[in-house]
């Protein structure tokens, strides 16, 4: 084929996704979806196959490209042009029923020719807390309405009965249905312009590009894989819920052309909608894969095919109906993602010329914190803090992670600004900024996390409630590599006081200093009312390498920053500093009184 | 000849080293973190944990026996056994 042909349709393709993205935040009315970026566009052939993955969460190209196969065998026969179909059942493809995939089939001159698949996290799906993130749930059946697959419309025709049913079952139906519209849009939009494509260029064309593609995303794939050494690799997660802990234990394996991730070893699944399915694992370990493993590389079915998954049934990464899995996507699909991230990482680090591609555990430990009640304009308002998504980079072998930089699962996610939240909900932030100390220690730092905190404000009802899940604030799980250290640990504080409680401070700068009690949360449902304030903290980035050879000038400027204290300079990097200076030989001294420790301390060998 | 295992390790004569000082740590091919020296701190009291931290949880470090340079870092649990981090020896040809 000609190398300038394909080299255009590709292209193509990519703008396709891009319009359909674009499309897809500006009709949507959510935050999550056009703040937050949680949304997700990508092209699939005839036969569902994955064509083109595109940006957003990358934990859902896997899993759309099993929800497109699940459509064409649930509807075999019975799929036409114009039609346009819903699946948001977990244990049939989605990650959790939040996330709903709509599917449109592509025809050209009546030959079904493609399929395009986009997700945004709803504004609300009936769970029994708001906003879909349900800790409250014991089952599946508690987390909002789940269908395996069902056709929203009929040759172009939307099909009322079912339009009606949906948002009857959900809070916020007229901002559901924006969601819903935002995605048919989307879909319409990849549909004229795929169609505009093949008009072009003539469908034989388009049909050899599709399959050259898939050859050569897996041909390339299986060519770096025999680059790098054969070997296998370990890491872990631990999380809690509860007082609860689990583990994600994974061992990547390559030999040859091919990996394989074996999750044996992890947690069984959790009485908590902590768990997800084995196309959510897929789909976790697939979002660090594509980026470090494949950024040169169309991400489609052939990236797929190199690569074996072992997720044991009944264990927190393959669970079984009916177990609950709403917080998946901020429960254990992260730590597989975070998991694979480690093992990718280290199999890079084990080649010279890879070493530069790997990077520390990014943002680890999401947190959900979706706020609901009567806004200052006497609306219902439901919506997820996006802080969330603000992530914080990981270090990379050459350079400090990115400060509040994002995460690997989504290139494009991203944080309201404070006064985005301020004119949603009735709510006043005290401070946003960057986070002390959390930012993974080691030769090169992790990116710093961020903590804010917020107040009632203007509120018809004195306040809001908020649901907060995610894995809990007991562990770090930023992992550093090669010496690196973990990025430092979410938190949680719920600060109450009684009503006669007189406090004149509500410009408070730190946590310490907003008056109250103070009490760690994680998991469950919580009153912003009257004088209580929410502080939350995120985590940094992992880091890279032996924090005793980092630069004791960067030392300084990080301190001076206030992007690491004083402590953590001497405890950590060795680096003395006295009076904004950096004493030569007071650091000389404890960066070799520290390193000598590391035999005296706990010399026995296991 | 020497070959590549990691930011810190080398391959060497049939041996996972340091690729500092090039000091024989185990046999290539073979989990190595139990010929390390190791140095355990709890996570808690590193700067930039919380009350909320997990009073068990712990920062282990891996340093070469000979040279004390850092080898690799793991965060565990004091009951979980090493992570194991192995190159198929094969490579070294």
């Amino acid at each position: 084929m000609d190398p300038i042909t394909f080299s255009i349709i590709r292209h193509r393709l990519y703008r396709v996704v891009e319009e359909a993205v674009i499309t897809l935040k500006h009709v949507s009315g959510s935050a999550i979806t056009n703040e937050g970026h949680d949304l997700m566009v990508s092209l699939y052939e005839a036969d569902g196959t994955l064509l083109l993955g595109g940006v957003g969460f990358l934990h859902h190209l896997t899993s759309a490209a099993e929800a497109c196969k699940s459509i064409i065998r649930r509807f075999e026969g019975d799929v036409h042009e114009g039609d346009l179909f819903l699946l948001n059942d977990p244990f049939t493809a989605a990650l959790h029923t939040s996330d709903i995939y709509l599917v449109s089939p592509i025809h050209f001159n009546g030959e079904l020719i493609a399929w395009s698949a986009c997700f945004v996290h709803v504004y609300d799906i009936g769970a029994m807390n708001p906003g879909g993130f349900a800790p409250e749930a014991q089952d599946v059946f508690s987390e909002g309405f789940s269908s395996p697959g069902l056709k929203l419309i009929d040759r172009g025709n939307l099909r009322q009965d079912i339009w009606d049913t949906l948002l009857n079952m959900v809070r916020g139906p007229e901002m559901v249905a924006l969601d819903l519209r935002s995605m048919i849009a989307c879909n319409n939009v990849a549909k004229d312009r795929m169609i505009a494509l093949i008009e072009k260029y003539g469908l034989p064309t388009f049909q050899e590009t599709c399959k050259l593609l898939v050859e050569q995303s897996e041909a390339r794939l299986r060519e770096r894989l025999r680059e790098l050494p054969d070997g296998s690799w370990q890491s872990r997660q631990y999380f809690d819920v509860k007082g609860e802990v689990y583990k994600v234990l994974l061992t990547m394996t390559k030999v040859d052309d091919e990996l394989t991730f074996d999750f044996t070893g992890s947690s069984p699944q959790s009485k908590y909608s902590v768990n997800c399915t084995k196309w959510a694992s897929l789909g976790g370990l697939f979002a660090p894969l594509f980026p470090l493993l494949c950024y040169d590389i169309t991400w489609n079915e052939g990236v797929i095919r190199p690569i074996k998954v072992i997720a044991p049934e009944g264990s927190i990464v393959n669970c079984t109906k009916p177990s609950p899995v709403s917080v998946a996507t901020v429960g254990a699909i992260q730590s597989v993602n975070n998991a694979a991230c480690t093992t990718i990482g280290k199999m890079l680090a084990s080649h010279e010329q890879y070493n530069d591609q790997t990077s520390a555990v990014w943002h680890a430990n999401h947190f959900a914190v979706f706020m609901f009640g009567k806004n200052q304009k006497g609306g219902e308002a439901i919506g997820i803090l996006t802080e969330t998504f603000a992530g914080a980079g990981g270090a990379r072998t050459f350079a400090d992670g990115v400060d509040i930089g994002g995460e690997i699962p989504n290139p494009i996610s991203r944080m309201a600004n404070v006064e985005t939240v301020e004119a949603m909900f009735p709510v006043r932030y005290l401070f946003r900024r960057r986070l002390m100390d959390s930012g993974g220690g080691g030769q090169y730092r992790g990116g710093t996390g961020g903590e804010i905190a917020l107040v009632p404000h203007d509120a018809p009802d004195g306040g809001l409630h908020y649901v907060l899940s995610g894995k809990g604030s007991k562990f770090p799980q930023s992992e550093g590599l090669s010496g690196g250290n973990p990025g430092a640990l979410n938190d949680y504080v719920w600060v109450h006081t009684d009503e006669s409680t007189k406090s004149n401070d509500c410009f408070a700068q730190t946590l310490d200093s907003i008056p109250g009690d103070k009490e760690s949360i994680s998991w469950g449902v919580f009153p912003l009312m009257g004088k209580d304030a929410l502080y939350v903290r995120w985590n940094g980035g992992g880091g890279i390498g032996d924090a005793l050879d980092r630069d004791p000038q960067s030392v300084l400027t990080d301190v001076i920053e206030n992007l690491i204290s004083p402590a953590a300079a001497r405890e950590i990097y060795g680096v003395e500093i006295s009076d904004g200076v950096i004493d030569d030989v007071k650091t000389g001294e404890r960066r070799s009184s520290t390193k000598h420790k590391r035999v005296s301390s706990n010399g026995e060998k296991r | 000849m020497t070959t590549r295992q990691s930011s810190t390790l080398v391959i060497s004569n049939g041996f996972t080293c340091c690729s500092q000082c090039l000091a024989e740590i185990s046999p290539a091919g073979k989990p190595w973190k139990r010929s390390t020296s190791v140095s355990i701190t709890k996570i808690v009291q590193i700067p930039g944990s919380t009350s909320s931290t997990h009073p068990d949880v712990e920062l282990r470090h891996f340093a070469c026996p000979n040279c004390l340079a850092l080898l690799d870092s793991e965060t565990a649990l004091p009951d979980d056994p090493f992570l194991d981090d192995v190159l198929n020896p094969r490579r070294e040809n």
